[in-house]
This record gives structure tokens, C-alpha cells and sequence, in this order.
């Protein structure tokens, strides 16, 4: 895929407009990647903005007004006791972004050190940090999020401990090989014989060049988190019921499909299957353009 | 390193994992929560039977006992009672595993057949439209929740065109299911000659199937086209070519096959995504299977089957992962997989 990011020739301004320029070429050449951008931009406005520029409320009930259609007054209906879909909408977008945000900074910090410490470290950690990822890589990861959830008592924060836990592995043996990988080369041995300690070898040649790895492992994480947080809200393991995640309100809307009120369950999945297939693409696009090898794990 | 070296090294690292998994199992499900007495009995239950529980479970006795017996209870088929049909854990799935092993196997036979179908096309055929809608298409698979899809086919093929019935599980309300040989409806009718029983049991398994078929053949047909791409950029296929072998024959004889043989790795995450899509699945189609049981199980606060099931998951997991390493270790020379990587 030709990237015309090098070569592109800025307006004349300041940094500012010709970093903007160069962004917008290049998305201009990813018909994808631009869709994605701006699926997920989308949906971060609604999350962020929605309640703003959209007033009504996510809970309040009026069971006057239950199962109407879309409509102007309803741009996505309403529910079986009339709350309104499309602000119910808005705030299951602000909690799946959010959740999503959650478990990928703390899984990749978890996860990222992990990876890096069993790289770097004598065998036995290295051998014990390993095991305990292949003991969570043993399940299934939707299953590990239930058992945590079951366990701990179901509701949104264990299920972004569940889930973010079933993440771990994916960055710690990705990281690990990379830290193991970097460490052979050249430069290292270099910096080795310049006399440079292995602490700061870590942190000023190891880390910088595997944060990139970890930030397109963290995108592919993230569309997992909330496609996940979906299917445990779906079997009532993850947001409990008055709460707007996108999982539950499908639930809802459940015993409404058949019946012929669509828009109650149709909706939220929608939003779901657009934050995950941006997300993925995101995640497959970036990976592409820096790492033409592919050396990543799909989730 | 020999063979058996190796084959060793993977069942005794499989075995580490299964041990390390039933140790994460023991401690979130048994250890953590506040009274896992409580929550084997349900919220429901008196304060006499949550201490007969304790007592029934060894919650007096140290972690490493209760360890114990909890490993041997999962090893000998004690796996409990549930508490709102009264049965035991063991009975419950096992009723209810034919149901959804048949599901399992259609979801994966369309999965597979149309993933190297549309893999084969899109990447032997040179036409962007169809490698651009199949990516596009597979995208979407991985990111649209299974139950939701279920759902929208349900409205869409059953409700507003009417093709395939209703949500009413296995086989319509007038049916009798067919004497039992192998527990798979569409096999035992037709081997009891019922030729509208099968077409019936048919009917009813399309969508399920198709739905749980779903994220797995998005999987698999970027895998194959990611592969066949890979491997018709390997010097062995210029080689092929430039002896003057036609394109069709070199992609049949040497693209696919060594194309094909990466993905019997990817058989331990097909087996994943059928596990936990079954769960998610099920339910929305009244599947009467073992996905259907859990979600039901977790709506009763009946956690003992949940338990059952998130250890046995795991359990044939690893098994099927150790097993797909071996065969690959045995089937591919040139992989030296280290013992105990």
C-alpha cells in the first residue's frame, strides 16, 4: 500500500495546518482506515457530547410513551417503559468507550510489563511469569470474564477485571518475544559494550521500540473489551439492569424482536458491531503500514 | 530431539496449563467470593442449608484440601447439584451436550466450507470486488455480537420473509423427534427414514447455524487468504511456475495445501469461539443445549453448573490446542517446536 505521507506537499501555514494536511492525505489513501476514524469519532462524540446535544433522559420512565417507533421526537424509538433508545444509545456509547479505554491502558501496562520483565529476566521468572499466561490463556476468553464475573459478583467493574485479565497474555507473549527479539540485535550489544547498565539498556533502547507493538496490540484489545462487555451483559454476568450498556439493552429487547419493536434491541448491536469492526480495522490497517511481517496475535 | 521428546514436552505443558487454569477457576469461583456456599445454594436458601453446604463442601478445611477435593470432584464427575431442577450438574449437561454438538457441527461445517470457498476465489481470481467484500464481510463477522446477529436473522428470515421458523428450538411444536441413534435429529431421522422430521430439524438448525457459524468463518477466511497470499509469494511457487506448470494446477497442488496446513492451529480458537458462542447463541434461538443451560443457569443464580462449565472449557481447550500442536509437530518437518516453550 503506496503512502504518500512522505512526500506530501503541505499548504503553506504553520506546523499545525501542515500536520493536519499530511493526516488528511494519508486517510484520503485509506478509504478504510479513514471509515474507521470516523466511525469511532462518531461514536466518542455521542458518548462524550450526546447527553449535551441530546436531552432526554437515559432512565427516566414514561410508560405513556412505551414501544414507539423512530420517529423525530425518538430518532431510535423508545423501550417497553418509554425510556428513550437513542439517549440510552448515547450512554451505553460512553460506557463501552470507557470500559474499552479502561481495560486496554491497565491490561497493557499489566500485560506490557509482564512481557517485558519475562524478556529480560532469568529463566525462572521468565518460566513463571509464562506459566501463569498460559494458565489464563486456558480459557476461552469470554469464559474467563464469566468465571471472574460468577465469582466476584456480576456487574461492569468485574467484567472489565475479567475481561482486561483475559488480555494479559496476548501483550506479555508478544512483548516477551520482542524484548527478546530487540535484545539480539546490534545496537543493543553496542550500547552493552559502551558500558550502559541493563536498566537503563531497558528503558532507553528496549521499551521505546516496543511501545509501538503495544499500542496496536492495545487497539485490537480494545474492540475485543467491548464486544465482550456486550455478550456479558447480554447473559446478565455484566451491567446490571437499569444501567444503559449496549449488551443489556439488547437483552431488553430481546422478547421485543419477534414482536415487531426491532429498534429496542437493533440499535445498541449496531453500535456494538461498528465500535468493534472499527476498532479491527484500525488495529489490521496500523499494523500493516508499520509492521509489514506481521508478527502480531490476532485476539 | 526426538519425536517423543517433544510430544511429551506438549502433553506435560498442557497438562501445567490445565493445573494452572483450575487453580485461577479455584480461586475466583471458590475462594474469592464472600460465601461460596451461598452461591452454590442460590440467594434463596436458608441459613441452615448454606451451613450444610459448607460443611457438604470442606469450607472448614484448609485451601489446600478444599484444592483437593474440589480437583477430584471435577475428575470423577462429582460436579454437584443444581439446585433449581434438583438434578445433578453431570446429568443437566450431559442432556443437553447432543444438542448442542450438533449445532456445533453444522456452525463449523458451513464455516469452513464457505471460508476456503471464498478464500480460494478471492485470492485465485484477480477481481477486487470479491477480495474487497470478503475482507469487508470478514470484518464485520469478527465484530458483529453473535446473539445480536441471531436476532436480526430471526426478524429478517423468520419474521418479515418467513423462510426458516421460528425460535422454537430443534424441531417445530408439531414434530416428534426421531428414535434416538446417534442424539443428532438430522441424522436420526434420516436414518429412521423420516424424511420430514430431517427436513424439519433442517429448517431449524440453518440459523443457529449460520449464526454460530459466524466469527468462525470470519476467522478462517482471513486466515486462508492471508496464507494463500503468503505462500504464493514463496520462491518454490516461482520455481513451479517458470517449469512451466499452469497457474491452476501449481495453485491446486502447491499453493493450497501448504496453505491449508497453518490453519489446523487456529482449530483450538474455532473450538473457543464455538464454546462461548454457543452461550451466546443459543438462548436467543431456545436451543436446547448446554450454552442455553448456562445462560439460564446464571439468570437462576445456579452457579454450580456455571463452574462446571468454565473448567471443563478450559479443559477441552487445552486438550485440543495440545493435540493440534502434536499433530502439526508430526505433519510439518520443519517446525522444532521447543519442549516446554
Amino acid at each position: 500500500m503506496k503512502s504518500s505521507v512522505g512526500v506530501a506537499e503541505g499548504p503553506e501555514g504553520g506546523p499545525r495546518v501542515r500536520a493536519a494536511h499530511r493526516v488528511f492525505s494519508f486517510l484520503a489513501h485509506e478509504p478504510a482506515l479513514a471509515a474507521a476514524v470516523g466511525a469511532l469519532g462518531l461514536l466518542l462524540f455521542l458518548a462524550v457530547f450526546g447527553p449535551l446535544i441530546w436531552t432526554k433522559s437515559a432512565t427516566a420512565v414514561d410508560v405513556g410513551s412505551s414501544l414507539l417507533p423512530p420517529s423525530r421526537a425518538h430518532p431510535m424509538g423508545t423501550d417497553s417503559i418509554g425510556r428513550d433508545v437513542f439517549s440510552r444509545f448515547n450512554e451505553g456509547a460512553r460506557i463501552s468507550l470507557a470500559v474499552g479505554v479502561l481495560v486496554v491502558v491497565v491490561g497493557a501496562i499489566l500485560g506490557g510489563v509482564a512481557g517485558v520483565v519475562a524478556g529480560a529476566s532469568p529463566g525462572w521468572v521468565d518460566a513463571t511469569l509464562m506459566r501463569i499466561m498460559d494458565a489464563i490463556l486456558a480459557f476461552p476468553a469470554l469464559i474467563l470474564a464469566m468465571a471472574v464475573t460468577v465469582g466476584l459478583g456480576a456487574g461492569l467493574e468485574t467484567a472489565a477485571l475479567g475481561i482486561m485479565l483475559g488480555s494479559l497474555p496476548y501483550y506479555a507473549r508478544l512483548l516477551r518475544s520482542e524484548v527478546l527479539r530487540i535484545r539480539s540485535l546490534p545496537f543493543i550489544e553496542a550500547a552493552h559494550a559502551l558500558g550502559a547498565r541493563r536498566t537503563r539498556i531497558m528503558a532507553r533502547h528496549i521499551v521505546p521500540h516496543v511501545v509501538s507493538t503495544l499500542l496496536i496490540q492495545g487497539a485490537a484489545v480494545f474492540g475485543y473489551a467491548i464486544l465482550t462487555l456486550a455478550a456479558l451483559g447480554f447473559v446478565g454476568l455484566g451491567a446490571q439492569v437499569p444501567t444503559p450498556e449496549w449488551g443489556t439493552m439488547i437483552t431488553d429487547g430481546l422478547q421485543y424482536f419477534l414482536t415487531g419493536q426491532w429498534w429496542i434491541g437493533a440499535f445498541p448491536g449496531f453500535g456494538v458491531l461498528l465500535a468493534v469492526t472499527a476498532a479491527s480495522v484500525i488495529a489490521d490497517r496500523t499494523r500493516d503500514i508499520l509492521d509489514p511481517r506481521g508478527r502480531f496475535a490476532h485476539v | 530431539m526426538s519425536m517423543t521428546r517433544r510430544i511429551a514436552g506438549q502433553l506435560v505443558g498442557g497438562l501445567i496449563s490445565i493445573l494452572g487454569a483450575s487453580i485461577i477457576a479455584f480461586l475466583f469461583m471458590r475462594v474469592l467470593p464472600g460465601n461460596p456456599a451461598r452461591l452454590i445454594v442460590g440467594p434463596l436458601a436458608s441459613q441452615e442449608a448454606i451451613t450444610q453446604q459448607e460443611k457438604a463442601m470442606g469450607l472448614d478445611q484448609p485451601l489446600v484440601v478444599q484444592y483437593w477435593r474440589y480437583i477430584k470432584g471435577i475428575i470423577t464427575g462429582d460436579w454437584g447439584f443444581a439446585y433449581t431442577s434438583g438434578e445433578t450438574v453431570r446429568h443437566e449437561i450431559v442432556a443437553r451436550l447432543p444438542a448442542s454438538m450438533e449445532l456445533g457441527l453444522y456452525a463449523f461445517l458451513i464455516a469452513f466450507v464457505l471460508a476456503v470457498l471464498l478464500a480460494v476465489l478471492s485470492t485465485y481470481r484477480h477481481r477486487p470486488w470479491l477480495d474487497g467484500g470478503v475482507r469487508t464481510a470478514s470484518f464485520l463477522g469478527l465484530g458483529t455480537p453473535p446473539f445480536w446477529f441471531g436476532l436480526i436473522a430471526l426478524l429478517l428470515f423468520s419474521q418479515v420473509w418467513g423462510i426458516f421458523p421460528g425460535p422454537d428450538g430443534r424441531l417445530g411444536p408439531d414434530t416428534i423427534p426421531p428414535p434416538t441413534v446417534t442424539h443428532f435429529y438430522t441424522f436420526d431421522a434420516v436414518i429412521a427414514g423420516q424424511w420430514g422430521t430431517a427436513w424439519d430439524a433442517l429448517r431449524h438448525i440453518a440459523l443457529p447455524a449460520i449464526t454460530l457459524g459466524l466469527a468462525p468463518w470470519a476467522f478462517l477466511v482471513r486466515l486462508l487468504r492471508a496464507n494463500l497470499l503468503e505462500v504464493s509469494r514463496e520462491n518454490f511457487l516461482v520455481v513451479v511456475r517458470s517449469k512451466g506448470l499452469g497457474r491452476r494446477p501449481a495453485f491446486q497442488k502447491h499453493a493450497l495445501p501448504n496453505a491449508f496446513l497453518p490453519t489446523l492451529t487456529a482449530a483450538g480458537l474455532l473450538l473457543a469461539q464455538l464454546l462461548a458462542g454457543s452461550v451466546l447463541v443459543e438462548k436467543v434461538f431456545n436451543w436446547p443445549g448446554v450454552g442455553g443451560l448456562i445462560v439460564d443457569s446464571i439468570l437462576r443464580q445456579d452457579f454450580a453448573v456455571v463452574q462446571t462449565f468454565v473448567l471443563l472449557s478450559a479443559i477441552l481447550y487445552v486438550c485440543v490446542n495440545v493435540v493440534v500442536e502434536i499433530l502439526y509437530s508430526v505433519v510439518d518437518p520443519r517446525v522444532r517446536l521447543p519442549v516446554m516453550k
